[in-house]
């Protein structure tokens, strides 16, 4: 099964790839009477979509590998996990489930088949969160699943209201009534007091699914909980799934409402999870929490960015949503593998000097860490940087004050935090087992990630600037 | 047999019967057995479908009876049944004291219907006199509360199950501001939800199994070992 998942992922990707070079060829794409439908946005998420899943399958060959090898799943069979033989299988059965839910979320035209299919990423997930049948990821497991109900019958209210406020302009009754490619043209002639109701309740709904403060509760637990290519992929995937709804209810609202409505929100909610996530991640003991806190952190800056708006600001939202995509993966798997190593996720046990025994998990685990909070070269200061400067010729003087001051402190806890861990005189630790499937991944992500630091190949780039003047120009 | 074509007949009958939602929901708040609680989601279900297939007969919009027979099926029939099927396996029968009293749960949820009639005076707009208008006032703000009370529930009580059941509440006044404001979203919308209703159940129902197995109890107060 490992097999079929590498090569369905590796399909996905240079399927997903030509719908790239398709859209930004001839434009929008849309098949089957217009139910599914790809803008440059939709092709830019699944073109993230599916390279996550295809690093996040390569490295999970070799993390279950090691997990088998080392009787985890034994250990979770007494506590009625299942057998381990059955535990893979449900592992390569219910990635490829959450996968398609999540390129769903970006191919769907019609918004209310967007929220089934984000729906279907938290069900598909709430397996993996809760992977290893331990107290902690049953209770990780059910506060993801009742939070994330929670808040995307939100969601749902909030595509319903807009349907009908839209339904009075329309007047149609028909699937078109809730379709993209029709909504978006009409956006200015919507019910306005209904619309902003609808916007709030989308913002907190999908807002919950990105994790962004004070719906983010859930974050860390899941996180820690579930196996690291499945964290992964709730990290670096389903957050752009969330932010992808949230940009498309954002389009429709800032043409029938304006855009200032939609941007203070977002602003507010975006500053109020980066400053969350400050505080955490300076005293934080367990690294794999603190991973989640990262992820905290940077959906309040994508929402941030998108507040701010301008062409700036979209741009270095979208910019910074692949960057991350890129980024976050990484961080995982050298988390994974010291974990794996120590058997622990607390940095009190882990000791330091990890560079000794794992000289390329810990060299990997520095440079992610450094790409992570964005300091130059890596592409994360490029997007960071555009985001301030959509900050400044907004207006925005004291908030990208504030953005900055947060940065920083993030970046000075995360990179003290990592570099205890790593660095440091040798514990005498034995030298880690290597294994070519994790080696190969953490390699191969390093490695795109230094090159896009200086290089964003230009196919790549034309397609995120074709979806920031979507969502700025609306069209 | 001519009121069976008065359109004004059918509104009073789903204000009626929409009002009738809103007393079992409250009579839920009210609730401590996990079966009664569990009956009382299934009449509401049902009466929710009648709803759907009342406003299906007097608009001429055959996809909402689509929607009330499924809702009939599932969430009248399918649900309540799996849920009743695991309370017995799990045999507990009685919440545990939930944080707020009954009584004062009930003041609480006949505040919140009050704010549901609030919220929906907002989308009342007295110029436009038809049926349909009326109609989806009255409904509207049942829906909001119900969406209310559900999330009420869901903070209040502490039984794993029974926040599942307020979570289902929760979508049943989705469900009813779907209808009302809109008769209904799209077919294919509106089966995407409902399978995701009934899968989340399901994986709900084996969380809350899993939960009890593991912690020999299904207070979710006791899932409190991820602390910062």
């Amino acid at each position: 099964m490992e097999a079929v998942n590498l090569a369905a992922f590796a399909v996905l990707l240079c399927l997903a790839a030509t719908l790239g070079v398709r859209v930004l060829r001839s434009g929008p794409v849309s098949v089957w009477d217009g139910f599914f439908y790809a803008d440059a946005l939709s092709a830019l998420v699944v073109l993230l979509s599916a390279f996550v899943a295809l690093a996040c399958s390569i490295y999970a060959v070799g993390y279950f590998r090691h997990d088998e090898r080392n009787g985890v799943f034994q250990e979770g069979e007494k506590l009625g996990g299942g057998r381990a033989v059955n535990k893979l299988r449900e592992y390569y059965a219910l990635t490829p489930l959450f996968v398609f839910s999540m390129i769903l979320v970006a191919l769907a035209n019609n918004l209310g088949i967007l929220w089934v299919a984000i729906e279907g990423t938290t069900l598909a997930s709430v397996f993996l969160v809760m992977f290893y049948g331990r107290e902690t990821s049953l209770e990780a497991a059910w506060k993801y699943a009742i939070i994330g109900g929670v808040g995307l019958s939100m969601a749902l209210f909030g595509t319903i209201l807009t349907y009908y406020s839209a339904h009075q302009a329309l007047g149609t009754d028909t699937l078109a009534g809730l379709n993209w490619s029709v909504l978006v043209g009409n956006a200015s002639q919507f019910d306005k007091a209904t619309m902003r109701l609808a916007f709030i309740l989308i913002l907190l709904g999908y807002g919950t699914k990105a994790g962004i403060a004070p719906m983010h509760t859930w974050k860390p637990d899941a996180y820690s909980e579930a196996p690291i290519p499945g964290a992964a992929m709730l990290a670096a995937g389903v957050l752009n799934c969330a932010l992808y709804g949230l940009v498309r209810f954002y389009i429709l609202s800032s043409k029938c409402l304006g855009p200032e409505f939609a941007s203070h929100l977002l602003i507010l909610f975006g500053l109020l999870s980066m400053c969350v996530a400050v505080p955490f991640i300076l005293v934080q003991k367990n690294f794999r929490r603190m991973l989640a806190y990262s992820s905290i952190d940077h959906s309040g800056i994508m929402v941030l960015a998108l507040g701010f708006g301008g062409p700036l600001g979209v741009l270095g939202m979208l910019l910074h949503m692949t960057f991350h995509s890129i980024t976050k993966p990484l961080l995982f798997f050298c988390a994974g593998n010291v974990q794996q190593q120590l058997k622990t996720d607390l940095f009190r046990e882990a000791k330091g000097g990890l560079i000794h025994s794992m000289p390329l998990t810990g060299a990997a685990f520095l440079m992610a860490t450094l790409a992570v909070t964005g300091a130059p070269p890596f592409s994360l200061f490029l997007s960071e940087f555009t985001i301030l400067r959509a900050g400044f010729s907004g207006g925005y003087l004291v908030l990208a004050i504030l953005f900055i001051t947060f940065l920083v402190a993030i970046f000075s806890g995360f990179l003290i935090h990592i570099a205890n861990l790593v660095l440091g005189p040798d514990p005498g630790l034995p030298p880690a087992e290597t294994c070519r499937w994790k080696k190969s991944s953490v390699v191969g992500l390093a490695l795109v990630i230094v090159v896009m630091g200086f290089w964003i190949p230009t196919p790549l780039f034309r397609l995120i600037q074709g979806a920031a003047d979507i969502v700025t120009s609306g069209r | 047999m001519t009121f069976l074509q008065n359109p004004e007949f059918g509104d009073r009958i789903i204000t009626l019967m929409a009002a009738l939602v809103l007393v079992l929901q409250i009579a839920a708040v009210g609730q401590r057995w996990l079966v009664s609680s569990i009956r009382i989601f299934a009449a509401q279900s049902f009466l929710l479908a009648s709803i759907a297939g009342i406003i299906a007969y007097f608009n001429h919009a055959s996809h909402i009876y689509i929607a009330a027979l499924l809702t009939l099926i599932l969430k009248a029939g399918l649900l309540p049944w799996l849920l009743e099927r695991l309370v017995k396996r799990i045999e507990i029968r009685r919440e545990i004291e939930p944080l707020i009293n009954a009584p004062l749960s009930i003041l609480i949820a006949g505040g919140l219907t009050l704010v549901g009639y609030i919220v929906a005076q907002s989308f009342y707009h007295p110029e436009e006199t038809s049926v349909r208008a009326a109609l989806g006032h009255n409904t509207l703000a049942v829906a909001i509360a119900l969406f209310l009370i559900g999330f009420f529930t869901m903070l209040n009580r502490r039984k794993a199950l029974t926040q599942v059941l307020g979570l289902l509440s929760l979508e049943n006044g989705l469900f009813l501001a779907a209808i009302s404001l809109t008769y209904g979203m799209p077919l294919v919308v509106e089966l995407g939800i409902f399978f995701d209703v009934l899968v989340a159940v399901m994986v709900l129902g084996i969380l809350v199994f899993r939960i009890r197995e593991a912690f020999d109890s299904m207070d979710v107060s006791k899932l409190r070992k991820l602390r910062e």
